[in-house]
């Protein structure tokens, strides 16, 4: 095994022989989760790297136009300079796709890292995120990612993200729904299992799947549900309060 | 041969009438094609399978897939292994591994204690399995799970294959798997190494074991 030699690191590659870490070429600015970077190293004689948060005054306007995803700001950084970044996420399999003049909606907690050429906005779907126009960018999958061609079901938590616009829509098996075991199932687990509901995609494009996840707690979701409170009446507020207050009584049981 | 295997981790199969699959409650990834879920219950045993499902703790839920189309199944990021079943004789895997199989097998629920009285009921004690597994019959393709992917290891008459309880995914055929303790049976009551406690495999068939000890 040889160790990692700096001047001889791939360029906006895999680790050879290795699909869980991955090599960037930094040459100007990227957007990068926090948490991903596993090493760098600067180009020598050049001017290093940073690592900033995007509300600092450094990065320049037009870069944090870029970014219009506000309930990730604080997961996000830049990093400027000349050299070379390692990522890596959990173990997963990373891969990185050029997006010419188009768009690509990927699982937050998947997307590593991005070009500064691209916009980033937040998804409708929650915990989605939305990149729009033409770079390069790196996300991680639970094994090799399979690329499929609407209409397909697909099970919530397989779902890497789609192009092109499929259109997504929640669908739920009518039969096991209303079924009296299936609603027993439901009160018991309180849980839907990909067999109950699914992301329907129709229309046009590409569906991007994964093996399945053990889901991470994600603090955006209670973000985005909670900004989405604001639109509820009274009426609206109490019922929700009702299902949370049955929801966490169940839990405490267990 | 129905199963496909897509990549490590995720396998593709075919659902027809007439061809269902029986799969673990939450595999099923992705799917093509009109294809109804429902989840199935063991029947086998009766009332007194459903107790001792319970008893050991082997409360997997499957669920049937009908119609016609196609279906991606993987399970948390985990490996996947395609096994025939057929002439060889029967799959004895634990429940928790099973992800997978042809609705034409049919699954039985074995008591350890009954193959080899109460060295058996130790053996799953001691591995860490139930102290029930499932044990397919007849003809057709089951999918197990893994850590990190299975190696296949041959059993032949005359010749015995040990392997460690905890790395211990599945064996076909007419497999005979009694536990062997090297050790004191302090080593019984703790987690064993697998160094102190050991499976022995006797018969004709092929055992798999993954690169692992961690259990599902």
């Amino acid at each position: 095994m040889q160790p990692l030699d700096p001047t001889s690191l791939p360029d906006n590659d895999n680790i050879p022989g290795n699909h869980y870490a991955y090599c960037v070429r930094l040459t100007g600015q990227l957007f990068m989760q926090t948490g991903r970077m596993i090493a760098y190293y600067p180009a020598p004689n050049g001017p290093g790297i940073r690592f900033e948060p995007l509300t600092t005054a450094s990065v320049s306007g037009f870069v944090a136009a870029q970014f219009s995803a506000p309930l990730y700001a604080r997961d996000w950084v830049v990093a400027t300079g000349q050299g070379h970044l390692i990522l890596g996420d959990r173990g997963y399999d990373i891969n990185s796709y050029d997006l010419g003049d188009g768009n690509l909606t990927l699982r937050a907690a998947n997307l590593l890292a991005y070009d500064a050429t691209l916009e980033l906005k937040q998804s409708i779907v929650p915990g989605f995120l939305t990149l729009l126009g033409t770079g390069k960018f790196l996300a991680s999958s639970s094994g090799p990612v399979i690329f499929a061609e609407p209409p397909i079901r697909v099970d919530p938590q397989a779902l890497v993200g789609w192009a092109d616009c499929p259109s997504p829509s929640h669908h739920y098996d009518a039969g096991w729904m209303s079924g009296f075991l299936g609603g027993a199932m439901g009160m018991m687990f309180g849980v839907q299992s990909g067999e109950e509901r699914q992301y329907d995609f129709t229309g046009a494009g590409t569906v991007l799947l994964q093996s399945s996840e053990k889901t991470l707690a994600d603090p955006h979701l209670v973000q985005q549900l909670e900004g989405q409170v604001g639109a509820l009446d009274v009426p609206g507020l109490s019922h929700l309060q009702s299902v949370i207050a049955q929801r966490l009584s169940s839990q405490q049981q267990h | 041969m129905p199963f496909e295997q897509v990549n490590g981790k995720v396998v593709s199969v075919p659902v027809a009438p007439g061809r269902e699959v029986l799969a673990r409650r939450g595999a099923m990834l992705a799917y093509t094609g009109q294809v109804q879920f429902a989840p199935v219950r063991a029947s086998a045993g009766g009332m007194g399978g459903m107790a001792g499902r319970m008893m050991a703790g082997e409360q997997v839920q499957m669920m049937v897939a009908q119609g016609q189309g196609t279906v991606h199944y993987g399970y948390r990021g985990m490996y996947l292994t395609i096994i025939e079943v057929g002439q060889m004789g029967p799959l004895t895997v634990e429940a928790d591994r099973l992800v997978a199989h042809d609705a034409g097998l049919q699954a039985t629920l074995v008591f350890l204690g009954s193959q080899g009285g109460i060295r058996g009921a130790v053996r799953g004690a001691v591995s860490g399995q139930g102290m029930f597994t499932t044990q397919l019959h007849g003809y057709g393709t089951a999918v197990v799970l893994s850590h990190g992917g299975t190696i296949a290891l041959p059993v032949q008459p005359g010749q015995t294959t040990t392997v460690d309880p905890q790395a211990f995914v599945a064996h076909v055929g007419q497999v005979n798997a009694d536990i062997a303790l090297n050790a004191s049976w302090r080593d019984a009551v703790g987690r064993g190494s697998g160094e102190a406690i050991q499976l022995k495999m006797t018969g004709n068939g092929t055992v798999y074991v993954q690169a692992s000890e961690q259990k599902i």
